[in-house]
């Protein structure tokens, strides 16, 4: 992954910098993986002056978002919306090392600008609200117990000269129960300056971006400063989806798996019992040949007029030594280190990428695994789960594991739950399981910011190592709260998300480019994030509070009705009473038409005279 | 109201009602029973029905088949070569886990051993189907046992495991992962894992190294037949006599039954014209084997974590083929997969009597409960009775007969109490005994408790009335306590384990009417009824196998409780025995003037 960022590097230090002032750059890298996935990367940068801006002069950059950032006095932004997970174990480390990814769900951190905290809390609840609208995600639910203010795990990306620490305010707010889909791409697609009609972002259509196994939306907004330059706005729109090749070749029009047909079956014709009616499969994914246009349903149509036409569209990692075809107009430009190579397209022509199977016969034919660029170690794995089971109890277990021989990593862990799961801190507990059992403090430095019910969330942060060869297991126990009836969500209760972990690795500054920006904080550092959970919390059966309610409401009416019939009616004997007999309801009749008739005939008298 | 309430008052002294109680006792035995034979019929049960909508069973195509065939044959090939070469456990994990590669699973692989009665050990082999666009909160599990519950190597079982992982692999809706996981026996192999994926285990079980999200349900494939089949049997008892959502069950039968046409059955009953006789057949063993408490398969295991599981066991002779029972999975597959929260909606407490036929726990909880009552109506009067003076006991006052209702005599508990409470304590050994003694000697050890316990209550009778001479105010005061225990126990059990309590109570009835006999003989009927006693006679009765089949049931009861938490044996020794030891104490009891008047 690093050769690849240095890559990037290179090419942006080559290619961007003297036309830093307003310009917009779009890039796909399609980089193959093990087990028959592919990484498609797709990124679009542009940046503004900070006059331009605060003139509200937009160019390349959004109208629409550039007027929300600057009502909530946001200095720098970051947006993620995931689905899906990555498979660290067979994909390696993540891509952009992790620093343009999100959680399951939707995440927001921002700096903004703010006198107090309150002040900051208001900004806050406006920038969620207004992303909210414009992005179609429940943004403006990041209320006060969704909200937490992160201490140790976050650091401005973007020079920030002209505010001092204390006014910058950075929140950080979490929807892991988020769902992200189409409604969430059609605003990020309508934020370029392409729309999505040419270029790259023609090639994102939302039936194969979330088909994907891994996804990743991510904006980021911040300013960005070279000294004896003016300081610019840049956003960067970042897509990162890992498509199954398996999957995506499947026909649009024909997407239900059905078994193929007996001869198309690709078997292990080397097995003895191997016959006509009996098969055993070919390992899976491997040896597949695609093309850009059937991964992604379309050739991309023509490149964006508007991107900077020095940086190539379109970047391929795969070795020099496999062979790869282009459709016409296309220029393929290889890069030195041998495992990437880029296409240059003519304006308005299509580009079509063809990867054909991999020769396997033959002398000197290359073996799967050198097909494809392998992929490289991650620095940690991280994987966490829930222990125990039961409706009152339950524990947490982060599972975090250095593969590096002979290299410490150090990392703050933070954790934001929410407040009906209660932490006790006591149980607290890193255990280390390697070479080196000297069982020394691995945690060290804790922030911890109990939850408050209804208000807020809990907040933890660990900064801990894990020694070389070395696998740590963090634990805590929690305890379930009971909610009353009103807070549970309204939809089926499948249980509460509980959003991920936050892994910061801390670099001690050699080696690690973290952002690709140039110009990102010497604080260099590599994300990480544990999938969510599944907190099942003791759930009322909700139809029956209902039956209840409607039960007792019945009864107290049928007692009410009774109570009061008999407090306001004053009951007499059958003798006392009126009599109540046909005989007298018929004299009653015949006084009352007697007393008609006798007026109508006075007043007949009285005309006639 | 003050002469109704005179009147109650003077009734309450009339000789007469303390005769009614051991009727009233009889009573509420019978109609426990009738109530239990009335469940059958038409007006009582009910037909099933799905009361989860989101699961929607049988609505989907199912598209497995065609050349998918072609992949389970090459996969069958495998496992016949490895099961013909009596490969160890080891030795398939290893083949099975290249194979998942083969498919594009990770897998991971659990150790366990378990050292009780039988010394078990072996390793379980599970890969995970990380849902496409899912995030690892939610899983439903594929079991499928190397060997069986029958000890017979499930061949078609595993291979249909694998060619389903292969084809569900292909398709991109899962929302929930999907684990297969292969156990090497049908009880302690799924029992480790569950336990260890939970966090539960104890020490001799490895912890697993992957994990996913929280378990929504469970299936359990037991193929190991060959040639084409019938239709599916469908086992659902859990360890205890827990049950899984019925829901679950009636998804099955939709499928299997109403979209692939090939009919349930359950409990074992391969013809099920659906009369009277069939129900209620269907119904005792279900209750038989709920009482029993033992695990029935590999999907036992799942159900005291609740999760909701069933096995499948394809039976008969038909034209299924496997694919057809793939097809029902896959079908099961897709409606687990519909659910947006954990199977709750339907019944957990149920019997069923058809496979389209249930009664829910409001209408047959009153059969146990009636018979739980007989106790604590019976103790109640024995209590009342033992404070009014008896003219015989108590001779100094024949010439005030018309008194002694009103007199109420000192009740002397610490005897009673006394006796009660070593009873009960007792029911620790036989308990310890049998779940610690070594899977050779349990037939021996058998034996040997079994003439100590035909034994046991003259010695201890013999004891009893030499040292303290109890009167009949203290035997009736030692029944009492002994079937107030026995009452309590019993309905408060009926409410977990429905049928356990009801066959304990059966059994135990006749001690409801127990009374000092003069007769020896009088001890013989109640030997039978002995715990032990009906052990023996029900496993020579049923397995044919005299004493060792009674050693395989207490090697099997004894797992069970080491290793799956099985509470019956407690229930045993704990709730019964003591019962039937004090009724069988005082049958033989010689009911004296107490020791202070002897002295």
């Amino acid at each position: 992954m690093r050769r690849v960022l240095s890559f990037f590097l290179l090419c942006f230090l080559s290619f961007c910098i003297p036309t830093f002032a307003a310009d917009y750059h779009e890039q796909l890298v399609l980089r193959p993986l093990p087990l028959s996935a592919l990484l498609a990367s797709f990124n679009f940068r542009s940046n503004t002056s900070l006059s331009a801006f605060e003139a509200h002069n937009y160019r390349f950059f959004p109208r629409s978002l550039g007027q929300i950032l600057q009502h909530a006095g946001t200095r720098e932004l970051h947006l993620r919306f995931s689905l899906g997970r990555w498979d660290a174990e067979s994909w390696g480390a993540r891509p952009w090392d992790g620093a343009k990814e999100g959680g399951t769900g939707v995440e927001l951190w921002a700096w903004l600008e703010a006198e107090t905290e309150e002040e900051a809390d208001h900004k806050w609840l406006t920038l969620t609200n207004a992303l909210s609208g414009l992005f179609c995600a429940s943004l403006n639910f990041i209320d006060g117990t969704r909200t937490t203010r992160p201490v140790m795990s976050f650091r401005p990306e973007g020079n920030h000269p002209s505010s001092n620490s204390t006014n910058m305010h950075l929140l950080y707010g979490v929807l892991p129960r988020e769902v992200v889909c189409t409604e969430n791409l059609t605003p990020f697609l309508k934020l370029l300056p392409c729309k999505g009609k040419a270029g790259i972002a023609t090639l994102l259509d939302g039936h194969k971006l979330f088909d994907a196994s891994w996804q990743s939306m991510a904006i980021d907004v911040r300013p960005v400063c070279v000294p004896g330059e003016e300081c610019v706005l840049e956003i960067e729109q970042t897509i990162d989806m890992v498509l199954d090749i398996d999957r995506s070749l499947r026909p649009r029009d024909n997407p239900i798996p059905r078994p193929p047909p007996g001869h198309e079956l690709k078997c292990d014709t080397s097995k003895p019992y191997h016959s006509d009616d009996t098969c055993y499969p070919a390992v899976y994914g491997a040896n597949q040949d695609w093309t850009l246009a059937q991964i992604f349903g379309r050739p991309m149509q023509g490149i964006c007029p508007l991107a900077d036409p020095t940086v190539p569209p379109v970047c391929l990692h795969v070795p020099d030594s496999r062979s790869v075809y282009s459709s016409a107009g296309v220029r393929e430009i290889k890069n030195k280190d041998g495992l990437s190579r880029c296409f240059e397209v003519e304006p308005a022509a299509d580009l079509d990428v063809v990867l054909p199977r991999v020769e396997s016969e033959g002398e000197a034919a290359p073996t799967l695994a050198e097909s494809i660029v392998r992929p490289e170690t991650p620095s940690l794995y991280a994987e966490r789960s829930f222990t125990g089971y039961g409706q009152e109890r339950g524990g947490v277990q982060t599972i975090l594991r250095n593969p590096s021989p002979d290299k410490e990593v150090e990392f703050v862990y933070m954790e934001s739950l929410p407040w009906f799961m209660r932490i006790y801190l006591h149980t607290l507990q890193a255990r280390v399981d390697g070479p080196s059992t000297d069982q020394e403090s691995l945690i060290d430095e804790v922030y911890y910011r109990p939850a408050l019910d209804r208000a807020r969330g809990t907040q933890l942060e660990l900064r801990m190592r894990v020694p070389p060869a070395s696998t740590v297991f963090l634990t805590y126990d929690f305890e379930k709260s009971i909610l009353r009836y009103t807070e549970y969500p309204p939809d089926a209760n499948r249980g509460f998300d509980v959003a991920a972990a936050v892994i910061t690795i801390l670099d001690d500054g050699k080696g690690g480019t973290g952002s690709a920006s140039v110009s990102s904080d010497k604080h260099t550092s590599s994300n990480l994030r544990t999938t969510t959970l599944l907190l099942s919390l003791p759930t009322p059966d909700f139809s029956m509070p209902y039956n209840v309610i409607i039960f007792t409401s019945t009864a107290i009416a049928l007692a009410f009705g009774g109570m009061f019939n008999i407090l306001v009616r004053r009951f007499v004997a059958a003798d006392e009473g009126p009599e109540v007999s046909l005989k007298r309801l018929k004299r009653g009749i015949q006084t009352k038409l007697g007393s008609l008739f006798s007026k109508f005939g006075k007043a007949s008298i009285k005309k006639n005279e | 109201m003050p002469r109704l309430l005179s009147g109650a008052f003077r009734l309450k002294n009339d000789p007469r009602i303390l005769k009614l109680p051991p009727y009233l006792s009889l009573l509420c035995i019978l109609v426990g029973v009738v109530w239990l034979l009335l469940l059958p019929l038409d007006n009582y049960s009910r037909r099933t029905y799905i009361s989860e909508n989101a699961l929607l069973p049988g609505q989907v195509h199912t598209y497995f088949g065609g050349s998918d065939q072609n992949v389970f044959r090459a996969y069958k090939h495998e496992i016949n070569s490895l099961a013909d070469g009596n490969a160890t456990n080891l030795a398939v994990n290893d083949r099975l886990a290249a194979i998942f590669a083969g498919i594009g699973l990770k897998t991971a692989r659990q150790p366990y051993s378990y050292t009780t009665s039988r010394a078990v050990q072996g390793e379980n082999i599970y890969a995970i189907l990380p849902a496409p666009r899912g995030d690892a909160t939610e899983a439903i599990v594929l079991v499928a046992a190397w060997r069986n519950a029958g000890d017979e190597t499930n061949r078609n079982g595993v291979a249909l495991l694998l060619t389903l992982a292969r084809y569900f692999r292909r398709w991109s809706l899962w929302s929930k992962d999907i684990i297969f996981l292969v156990t090497p026996d049908s009880s302690s192999g799924p029992q480790a894992w569950v336990d260890a994926y939970h966090d539960a285990h104890r020490g001799s079980v490895g912890s697993l190294p992957v994990k996913s999200g929280a378990l929504q349900g469970a299936l359990a494939i037991d193929f190991a037949r060959e040639g084409r089949f019938k239709s599916v049997h469908v086992a659902y008892d859990g360890v205890n006599g827990q049950l899984p959502n019925l829901d679950l069950i009636n998804s099955v039968v939709s499928i299997a039954g109403g979209q692939m046409g090939m009919g349930v059955a359950i409990q074992e009953m391969w013809e099920h014209p659906d009369g009277y006789r069939d129900r209620l057949d269907t119904m005792l063993r279900g209750m038989l084997k709920q009482g029993l408490g033992m695990a029935s398969g590999p999907h036992s295991a799942f159900i005291p974590y609740h999760v909701d599981a069933v096995t499948l066991q394809p039976f008969g002779e038909g034209w299924q083929d496997e694919m057809a029972m793939g097809r029902v999975i896959e079908g099961t597959f897709r409606s687990l997969n519909n659910l947006l929260e954990k199977l709750h909606q339907s019944f957990f407490f149920y019997l069923l009597m058809a496979t389209e036929r249930f009664v829910s726990i409001g209408t047959y909880l009153p059969s146990a409960m009636l018979v739980a009552v007989n106790f604590t109506i019976m103790a109640i009067a024995l209590w009342v009775k033992s404070g009014q003076p008896e003219g015989e006991v108590v001779p100094g006052l024949e010439g005030q007969k018309g008194e002694k209702a009103r007199l109420a005599v000192e009740r002397h508990l610490f005897l009673p109490l006394g006796v009660v409470t070593v009873a009960q304590a007792l029911g620790v050994v036989p308990l310890w005994v049998f779940n610690h003694t070594p899977a050779s000697l349990q037939t021996t050890v058998f034996v040997v408790f079994l003439v100590l316990n035909t034994a046991l209550p003259h010695v201890l009778s013999a004891v009893l009335t030499r040292t303290y001479n109890p009167t009949t105010q203290q035997y009736q005061l030692i029944t009492s306590f002994s079937l107030l225990l026995l009452g309590m126990f019993l309905s408060s059990l009926a409410t977990l384990n429905f049928s356990l309590a009801l066959i304990v109570g059966l059994l135990s009835s006749p001690l409801s009417f127990v009374r000092p006999a003069r007769h020896l003989a009088w001890s013989v009927p109640l030997a039978l009824i002995s715990p032990p006693a009906v052990l023996a006679l029900t496993t020579a009765l049923w397995k044919n196998g005299g004493l060792a089949a009674v050693g395989d049931v207490l090697r099997e009861a004894a797992f069970g409780w080491d290793v799956m938490g099985m509470y019956t044996p407690v229930v045993v020794w704990c709730v019964w025995w003591p019962a039937w030891l004090v009724g069988n104490l005082v049958v033989l009891g010689r009911p004296g003037r107490g020791k202070a008047k002897v002295a």
